[in-house]
């Protein structure tokens, strides 16, 4: 029951939101009352989980196309209630950052956020083939129109890339799992037999690979991240890209052994690519979301190459990576969207100097950026870590291009931080820039306070992820 | 005992919090006390644990683990903390020299604007050495490695309005994140074949690798240690770091952040031991760092940059007595160094604040008038580091020569690079000594008149000062030798580097002696002004320029990484990524525009088209017939 | 059998399509181009007739009663079109008349 109401409740709210005349502050106010809801309904659900338990957990199974036995299944692996977690945490931020700033047309705008968070949810949590893939749809479409209607100048070009990448891969996604449900006589997850296809493999994989993204399937991103506005940049880096990676677990390595390990060594070489080419490009950006965009990438690599690693080590820290990285992330976009709005650009070569007069901006921006490097001691690294000690028993060299990653990561990450907070006051940061007021705060310091929580406490969520944390077994023995 | 750990590691991290969280509501120098406080607590921590593990008696030490902080699979770190002979050691050092540091501060850093950020960072430092030196397994040593690295670069960027602040602090990080890097692949290598992190699993199992194994291990820490240490080839980034204020160099680029290598070499001795090749590079490493260091301190022109040289060469030495396997003996250099050094930052510091911010020596003549108990102190401090009986560093320094001497014939070169160095020592303490407060010809500099300073920077000067006279007296060896036999349960002393009674004297008389002819060559330059600088030109330049390393890093690593950097930018994300899209979509209309042509508009072309179709179909139905 | 063989027949037959299919493509005035569509649509009868008469089946002769019909329909919709384009003072001219162009 827990699992359904996460994902229709906002959706609910959304039809709410869309159908009644309701004002901008009660829209908004409703809109960021349901998004606590959730992460309240969220918080009781990880209470009650049991880590030791295999298998299924909160599931619920309904009939929807009998012909074609496909259900409506939703349930919870542990895993999967971290990301979902993830997602409502971020949401509520998102949405409420909605809320302070004041977009127009907030009735669609809100529905739309709304409707978003119920569909990501959805897809963290759908066990049935074709479920998945309706969720994963609906989750693209409020985000076409967020970046459409209210993004920056260069908004359409940027929409219409972005569509024409995510809805390539859709396709072949929907051909690859027609495919693997014909065959196995079910689009169940949990039921489903493993399959051995390539080919539905590499249906799955480049749907997934073009979500997270992976090197070179990346061509929407730097535009999209750019051009859309900063909360929906937030969700788009902090969320939706973990839905690729969260794909590539649950689907193409859980449900197609064979292939995986046929084609680890390609996917092993794009993720570190991902990675090293996204450290080089944010080295070299000239804005502060263009830092954090490509740093995106390299984060997805990461996360890549913890998953195909294919050891313990891998697994637990690419799902502890997914969640501390899309929290900073968010974080960070947010924090760019405050800097934008108080001097309209977040471009390098203008800004400089706002450390001086905004203690506030200035610790949060420092925290999050040098979490964000994974400095020793926070929770991204102990990700990071875990990911390639654990890809170092696969072959040494990954870790080695990791290792060089690491360094990287301190360069271009410092730069950006300096550039915007240190040396010579830019030319439009001017007096009335004024330090996060109050409202900012009450967003932002909470995603801090839990990186903090999980830089504290890392093995909160690396060691409950997988029942009895032996995730290769786990995912051989397909969850089950 | 472990209690006192606890409270000696979180301490200073409370004090952060406090004055994070507190922001404007506390008075700026309420931050001053707040950390002060903080540190002085941790100290108590540090002295209950000390005397706790005397009273216990426990060999091996005791590690006390509060939750699993990261755990994979079969692979376990707990949040530990590891109560030892040498860690209570370095926890006294680093929280009693921090504690007078950050006393210090108060009176430096009065009236700066941001002075709570600053008491913040300091408390944030003296936390994140504290876990390096207690951390109970190597992934939390790794944890305070790269925390003390980020305190370095909060605060030698402080003064972030100042672009050269801002570039030191990202050079030093940056490098620092290199060893970093190399530390977690021997982590990486330990995991894969022992699958632990912890203390007892490592040292046990280091003898039981392989040889290629066990080398890169101790090859990837040697990285980290050269890394945070400033030594030869990764020491670029020590003298730009004085760019900090003073007490952040005398705290973290003196006493104990550049420190942190020797100790870790002294607290991974088994796994150096069983790769022996490594830990002879590294006393290598630090006999030419000791070399090279000690060569450009006397060109340098700025107080602090003699004075970072100066630290770097006297790691130099610790490495070497690391290096050959007398960890004691590295470890109470670490010691006496701590003192010495950090009081003649502080004295420097004194000097700096009553010129107003001058650091160039060249305008400083003769400020021995304007500030004598300064003038004393720095004497003191310099007498020490040249290592001139009573003072400590002649206990500590001699014993190293000492140690190297008996250790093969390489050991034989580390020593005479040793007394080389103490030569060179010698000379630039003095040189600085004199130029800064000796005799002047002109009239005194301009000071602002309010004598030495204010009590809180002066008492801990004073016990420095003390410090500097006596802390070495703890040890003599081989009469006398109670910290060896303290540490021996954690870094016994190699038998190759425990020298005889002979070597020990030839290497003290040597010392001595090399010390007093490079003061007695100061005096001539500089003191008494009878000859003039000799004038090597090409030397000179070389030394001006710091061997030119600054110079081949930028183009071996900084250029390169920025060149492929663009080239990734305009020529694959511009070039074809990004363009991928667009070229798909403009594929399509392409396609279309052409499919478009067909549809003329003229009925001919349509009979045509209509006329040959339907043959070709007849011809084909007739052949399929 | 009197008179030519079924082959001669043909041979008209196929020499007045030709001339139709000819002046469909060649001639410009769309007149012109329906009076070369029913040489044409003739020529095929007289194949037709031709054909029924070799082969003593009637359906050939019918068939060519049906073609008449179509062809007198036909011509009916294209006249009537011809008579629209004139009256609206464009050019009777098929290479003109070509807006229905994608």
């Amino acid at each position: 029951m827990i699992t359904t109401v996460l994902i229709w409740l906002p959706i609910a709210a959304a039809i709410v939101v869309w159908v009644l005349p309701l004002s901008r502050y009660a829209t908004g106010s409703l809109a960021v009352l349901v998004s606590l809801a959730e992460v309240g309904v969220w918080i009781e659900q990880a209470f009650r989980f049991d880590f030791s338990k295999h298998g299924l957990q909160f599931s619920q199974r309904g009939g929807w196309i009998n012909d074609l036995h496909v259900s409506y299944h939703v349930g919870v692996y542990g895993f999967s209630l971290w990301l979902v977690g993830l997602t409502v945490i971020a949401m509520a931020a998102c949405t409420s950052y909605g809320f302070w700033v004041g977009r127009d047309r907030p009735r669609a705008y809100f529905g739309l956020m709304l409707f978003l968070t119920g569909a990501t949810v959805g897809v963290f949590v759908a066990q049935d083939l074709l479920l998945f893939y309706a969720f994963f749809e609906a989750m693209l479409i409020p985000l076409y129109i967020l970046v459409g209607v209210w993004g920056g100048p260069g908004r359409l070009g940027a929409t219409i890339k972005f569509f024409i990448y995510t809805a390539a891969g859709s396709l072949l996604m929907l051909a690859a799992l027609i495919a693997y449900g014909l065959h196995a006589g079910t689009f169940d997850l949990v039921d489903g037999a493993p399959s051995f296809s390539r080919w539905i493999f590499l249906g799955f994989m480049l749907a997934f690979v073009i979500k997270a993204p992976l090197f070179p399937f990346h061509g929407w991103l730097p535009e999209t991240y750019r051009e859309a506005p900063p909360e929906v940049t937030a969700v788009l880096s902090g969320v939706i890209a973990k839905a690729g990676t969260y794909g590539m677990l649950r689907i193409a390595i859980t449900k197609l052994p064979e292939p995986t390990s046929y084609y680890r060594t390609l996917i092993l070489a794009l993720a570190a690519a991902a990675l090293v080419y996204g450290s080089l490009l944010a080295f070299r950006a000239p804005d502060l979301r263009g830092v954090v965009a490509y740093s995106s990438l390299a984060q997805s690599g990461l996360i890549a190459l913890g998953l195909f690693s294919g050891t313990n080590l891998g697994y637990d820290g690419a799902v502890l990576q997914m969640v501390a990285h899309g929290l900073v992330s968010t974080a960070l976009f947010l924090l760019a969207g405050t800097v934008e709005r108080r001097t309209t650009t977040d471009q390098f070569a203008l800004l400089g100097g706002m450390a001086k007069g905004r203690p506030a901006l200035a610790t949060l921006l420092m925290t999050c950026g040098i979490i964000s490097l994974a400095v020793p001691g926070s929770a991204n690294f102990a990700g990071e870590f875990l990911i390639l000690a654990g890809v170092f028993q696969r072959a040494w060299w990954w870790a080695a291009i990791g290792a060089g990653a690491i360094v990287l990561a301190a360069m271009y990450m410092l730069r950006a931080i300096s550039a915007v907070l240190h040396q010579a006051r830019g030319s439009v940061v001017t007096e009335e820039a004024l330090d996060l007021r109050l409202g900012e705060l009450s967003l932002i310091v909470p995603l801090v306070a839990g990186l903090l929580f999980l830089s504290a406490w890392p093995a909160g969520v690396s060691h409950h992820s997988f029942a009895g944390d032996q995730p290769v077994q786990s995912v051989k023995g397909q969850f089950r | 005992m472990t209690a006192g750990a606890w409270l000696c590691l979180f301490a200073p991290l409370a004090g952060t919090l406090v004055i994070t969280l507190g922001g404007a509501r506390i008075p700026r120098d309420g931050a001053g006390w707040i950390s002060t406080t903080s540190v002085f607590v941790a100290f108590a921590g540090a002295a209950w644990s000390f005397f706790g593990l005397r009273a216990h008696g426990s060999e091996n030490g005791v590690v006390s683990t509060a939750w699993t902080w990261l755990q994979g699979g079969n692979f376990k770190v707990g949040l530990s903390v590891f109560v030892d002979p040498l860690s209570t050691m370095m926890m006294l050092i680093v929280s009693g020299v921090g504690g007078l540091i950050v006393l210090y501060s108060i009176g430096y850093m009065d009236g700066d604007d941001e002075e709570r950020r600053y008491f913040a960072y300091m408390s944030l430092f003296v936390f994140s050495m504290l876990l390096l030196v207690e951390g109970g397994n190597l992934l939390l040593l790794l944890a305070g490695w790269g925390m003390v690295g980020l305190s370095s670069y909060l605060l030698i960027g402080f003064w972030h309005e100042r672009e050269s602040a801002v570039a030191a602090a990202k050079k030093a990080f940056v490098m620092n994140a290199f060893g970093d890097a190399t530390m977690a692949l021997a982590l990486f290598i330990l995991i894969v074949h022992t699958g632990s992190l912890s203390f007892a699993s490592a040292f046990s199992n280091a003898p039981l690798l392989s040889s290629t194994t066990v080398n890169f291990v101790a090859l990837g820490l040697l990285g980290g240690a050269v890394a945070k240490s400033a030594q030869f080839p990764l020491h670029t980034w020590l003298p730009d770091a004085m760019e900090g204020p003073t007490p952040v160099s005398a705290l973290i680029h003196a006493a104990t952040m550049v420190t942190a290598g020797v100790y870790l070499i002294a607290r991974t001795h088994a796994i150096f031991e069983a790769a022996r090749t490594i830990e002879l590079i590294a006393a290598g490493t630090g006999a030419l760092t000791l070399l090279m260091a000690g060569l450009i301190a006397l060109v340098q022109t700025d107080i602090k940059r003699v004075i970072a040289y100066s630290t770097m060469s006297q790691i130099g030495y610790m490495f070497l007595g690391a290096g050959v396997g007398a960890y004691a003996n590295g470890m109470f250099h670490l010691m006496t160094h701590a003192f010495f050094k950090a009081l003649l930052f502080m004295a420097a510091g004194i000097v700096i604040h009553a010129l107003s911010g001058e650091q160039d020596i060249r305008k400083m003549r003769g400020m021995a008038q304007a500030l004598p108990w300064t003038r004393w102190a720095f004497l003191a401090g310099s007498l020490a580091l040249v290592g001139l009986p009573p003072f400590s560093g002649f206990f500590s320094k001699d014993s190293i020569i000492a140690a190297a001497l008996h250790d093969h014939w390489y050991g034989v070169i580390l020593a005479v690079a040793a007394l080389a160095g103490a030569f060179l020592t010698g000379l630039y303490t003095f040189r600085l000594y004199f130029i800064v407060f000796g005799r002047s010809d002109g009239p005194a500099p301009h000071t602002h008149g309010h004598g030495e300073g204010p009590r809180t920077m002066l008492l801990p000067v004073g016990i420095l000062s003390v410090l500097a006279v006596i802390g070495g007296w703890i040890q003599f060896s081989p009469f006398w030798h109670p910290l060896t036999n303290w540490l021996e349960p954690a870094a016994r002393t190699l038998g190759v580097a425990e020298p005889t009674n002979a070597q020990e004297a030839i290497a003290s008389i040597a010392a001595v002696v090399l010390g007093l002819a490079g003061i007695g060559v100061a005096w001539a330059l500089y003191g008494a002004r009878r000859r003039s600088v000799p004038r090597l030109q090409l030397l000179q330049r070389a030394l001006e320029h710091k061997f030119y390393f600054d110079e081949l890093y930028d183009a071996l690593f900084y250029k390169p990484a920025a060149a492929i950097a663009n080239l990734s930018r305009r020529d694959v994300e511009e070039g074809f990524v990004l363009a991928a899209g667009p070229d798909i979509g403009e594929t399509a209309f392409d396609a279309g525009r052409g499919v478009r042509r067909l549809q003329t508009g003229l009925l001919r072309t349509y009979v045509f088209f209509l006329g040959t179709g339907m043959a070709v179909l007849a011809i084909v139905f007739l052949l399929a017939k | 059998m009197l008179g030519p063989g079924v082959a001669w027949y043909l041979g008209v037959s196929a020499f007045l399509f030709s001339i139709g299919a000819l002046g469909v493509l060649l001639r410009r005035n769309p007149l012109i181009v329906l009076l070369s569509l029913e040489i044409m649509l003739n020529g095929a009868n007289l194949a037709l007739i031709a054909f029924s008469r070799h082969a003593g089946n009637g359906a050939g002769q019918i068939f060519a009663l049906a073609v008449m019909a179509v062809a007198a329909s036909e011509v009916c919709v294209g006249l009537g079109l011809v008579v629209a384009i004139h009256r609206r003072r464009l050019e009777l001219d098929v290479d003109r008349l070509s807006e229905l162009r994608g």
